[in-house]
């Protein structure tokens, strides 16, 4: 097999990785910030029920989480395995990084200072307003460097998705290497990872400096 | 581009250099006892498997350790990632691979040393007992599970892959427990599969048949770096002596190895 | 006393009563029994030690603090009545007569002076070239005439200040209240910061200033109060408190701060 045709058809897993990628920063965006304000909930039972499963999240590889997400269902309740993995792989993986993501947004809306609340209180902005014009522009600005982080780790964890047979990039890549007996083919996957990442942190860091109007 | 081209230049100085720095162990005469170090599918019943009491057990783990004990050997055994298992030979984390592994073409092509063979091996697919599949034919445009790295997802690629084209896809995965597991939950239709490996698991499940059409058939061998000549003909004697004094058919006559103990070549010469 | 208030009625009452108001944190009481009224038209300074309660009272005036007892009258109405708040949407109403400038300033750093300043505004229904146009006439006011489109990090901590002064302003509130306003600043921004309040004294705008500028209390004051402990210890005439106060302890705190 050529280093070309290996390249074409690793590029065609590629094609998922960037679905597993993309959904995955879909849902767990917005996820996150629920599971942010329900962490921070005054409800002190919410709270720590939230503060249980962001443990249970981070503190148990991801892989197994793909496992359960997948297979667990079945084991449990006798439901099919679903025929397209994208599904369970992108709820996993929604999931685990909405979980992250909590703990950033936490830390990003605890560091605004209390003074900022009372001054949109006194000016008349409700919470609703307070939140979202006030200290939801102000606390992405203060995380964006800890998002790209877990951005970039997104990346390379897309091919966790092997663990539950999702035939992506580096899916693909094994399965060559393992037929041509040949280490080429994770020399290209690396190679893929780091272009990748290489758009990734061009794209963060134009938003970064969009960001950086004000101090 | 620049940056990508240096990155890949040092991959590959790095893959050359593991290349360079091994071969400092095999040939080496110590004192003590000379450690063998087996390389194995952990998860690849009945050939090598973790028993029950929680050491590698297998038919391949019995004769490997037989034989290291018929020339006085220390035996190690080391679970290697199957999918890799000749990057790992390569880079002397075990001394062989042995355990169930199907002689491939490319292997001989890459200069791997590679034993006679002694397991005629044939694939099969693993369906439900109500699923009304009677033939691989009846698979088209149905979804198959195979295992990363086994001979099943070679042969899709190679010889099968006429066959291979006909079902609706083909999914890898990375063990034997999700391939079946996928089955079990109506993720996909069949599981091609290594002969005694199904007919294991159908023996230990209910629900499960094979399909009674043997594809691709294939044999079994043991894998030696090429330089490694010597150690293969050690091997090998070793084995052939076993068999001559019987303790290799003592072997392969436990109830544990009885759904391949007719496929064994040595035994049936 | 009729519900429709008319102008000559509500000259005659209070734009800010308090009274027998009581607030603790945990277990510490910072008031006890506070009672204070506001007329129109007036300014009056809070002065005292710090840990007096005296940010406090500004701040449990603003609703930013929660107060146990005591009843809180804006224009004659009960916004706290015996340590019982009056609903949500009422005790909003009220937060439309007053405006607040803040020791930090706390403007919100990722706005613009202008939006600053008009936003607020325009969240409450006015039209948007309207505010803009007040917006630039009080910005002229504060002397921060061309900075409308700059930053608040662009500007220094006096200038910063007196975009909050506008913006509290930009709401036409009744009263203004005055947390400390100067005690953030260089000594050398205080006096373009005080220039503006003393200009806003003149207009005869009614405000409530917490400070521990005491010539600057004494110049502008209709009324100074002197809280210690919790408690207001003395209050009246600028001259008199300064001049000759009565109590023991507000003279032992003005020779302190006199040397």
């Amino acid at each position: 097999m050529s280093l070309l045709t290996m390249i074409l058809k690793m590029g065609e897993g590629l094609g998922k990785t960037c679905a597993i990628f993309f959904l995955t920063l879909l849902f767990s965006l917005p996820l996150g910030m629920v599971v942010a304000l329900l962490r921070m909930s005054k409800n002190k039972v919410i709270s720590a029920i939230t503060r249980f499963f962001i443990n249970i999240l981070r503190g148990t590889p991801l892989m197994l989480q793909l496992l359960a997400v997948t297979y667990g269902p079945y084991y449990l309740f006798g439901i099919s395995v679903s025929r397209n993995k994208l599904i369970p792989v992108v709820i996993a993986f929604a999931i685990n990084y909405a979980a992250y993501f909590a703990e950033i947004y936490r830390g990003g809306i605890e560091s605004i200072p209390t003074g900022q609340y009372e001054a949109a209180e006194v000016l008349g902005y409700s919470r609703f307003q307070t939140f979202m014009r006030i200290i939801l522009p102000q606390v992405v600005k203060r995380i964006m460097p800890s998002i790209t982080n877990e951005v970039v780790t997104l990346v390379k964890d897309t091919s966790l998705a092997f663990t539950v047979s999702y035939q992506e990039m580096f899916t693909i890549g094994k399965q060559i290497a393992n037929s041509q007996t040949s280490f080429l083919p994770f020399v290209v996957a690396g190679v893929f990872y780091y272009i990748f990442n290489l758009i990734v942190d061009r794209v963060m860091g134009r938003v970064e400096k969009r960001l950086n109007y004000y101090k | 581009m620049k940056k990508i081209l240096v990155l890949f230049m040092a991959l590959v100085m790095l893959t050359a250099l593991t290349g360079c720095s091994s071969g400092k162990d095999s040939g080496s005469k110590s004192a003590d006892k000379k450690k063998f170090i087996m390389g194995i599918d952990p998860e690849y019943p009945p050939f090598s498997y973790l028993g029950d009491d929680g050491k590698y057990t297998g038919f391949d783990v019995e004769v490997c350790q037989a034989a290291c004990d018929y020339l006085g050997w220390d035996l190690e055994i080391f679970a290697v990632n199957w999918d890799e298992k000749l990057i790992q030979l390569d880079s002397n984390e075990c001394d062989c691979v042995w355990s169930g592994m199907t002689i491939l073409d490319s292997m001989k092509e890459a200069g791997y040393i590679i034993s006679k063979p002694y397991y005629d091996n044939t694939q099969v697919l693993v369906v439900k007992d109500d699923s009304g599949f009677n033939s691989s034919a009846d698979l088209a445009g149905k979804l198959v599970a195979v295992q990363l790295g086994t001979s099943g997802e070679a042969l899709l690629n190679g010889d099968l892959a006429d066959l291979a084209a006909t079902f609706g896809d083909v999914i890898t995965a990375d063990s034997f427990l999700k391939c079946f597991t996928e089955l079990a939950g109506n993720a996909v239709d069949a599981v091609f599969v290594d002969m005694p490996v199904a007919a294991d698991y159908v023996a230990k499940n209910a629900g499960y048949r094979i399909i009674d059409e043997q594809l691709g058939a294939e044999q079994y061998g043991i894998a030696f770096r090429s330089r490694d000549e010597e150690l293969a003909k050690q091997i090998e004697d070793a084995v052939a002596a076993l068999v001559e004094n019987g303790t290799y058919a003592k072997i392969a006559e436990k109830e544990d190895y009885s759904e391949i103990v007719n496929n064994l070549i040595f035994l049936n010469d | 006393m009729s519900e429709n208030n008319t102008k000559a009625s509500r000259e005659s009452c209070p734009i800010l009563e308090i009274k027998g108001l009581q607030k603790s944190f945990n277990d510490l009481a910072v008031l006890r029994d506070i009672s204070l009224s506001v007329e129109p038209g007036n300014v009056v300074s809070i002065i005292g030690p710090s840990g007096s309660g005296k940010s406090t009272l500004l701040r449990c005036a603003a609703f930013l603090e929660t107060a146990e007892k005591g009843d809180i009258l804006y224009d004659g109405k009960y916004a706290l009545r015996d340590g019982v708040y009056a609903e949500k949407a009422e005790l909003n109403r009220f937060r439309t007569l007053f405006g607040m400038v803040f020791q930090n300033f706390n403007l919100f750093p990722h706005y613009s002076v202008m939006k600053n300043i008009c936003e607020p505004p325009i969240l409450r229904g006015e039209i948007k070239a309207e505010v803009e146009e007040r917006a630039l006439g009080l910005l002229k006011k504060m002397g921060l005439e061309g900075r409308e489109n700059a930053y608040p990090y662009q500007l220094s901590g006096g200038q910063q200040q007196r975009v909050a002064i506008a913006r509290a302003l930009a709401l036409n509130p009744e009263i203004l209240f005055f947390d400390e306003p100067t005690s953030a600043l260089d000594p050398e921004l205080t006096g373009e910061v005080l220039k503006v309040i003393r200009q806003l004294a003149d207009d005869h705008m009614t405000m409530v200033v917490v400070t521990h500028e005491m010539a600057f209390a004494r110049a502008i004051s209709n009324r100074v109060i002197f809280m210690d402990g919790g408690y207001i210890i003395e209050e009246g005439d600028p001259e008199e408190v300064f001049g000759n106060p009565k109590k023991e302890r507000t003279k032992r705190f003005l020779s302190n701060y006199n040397q």
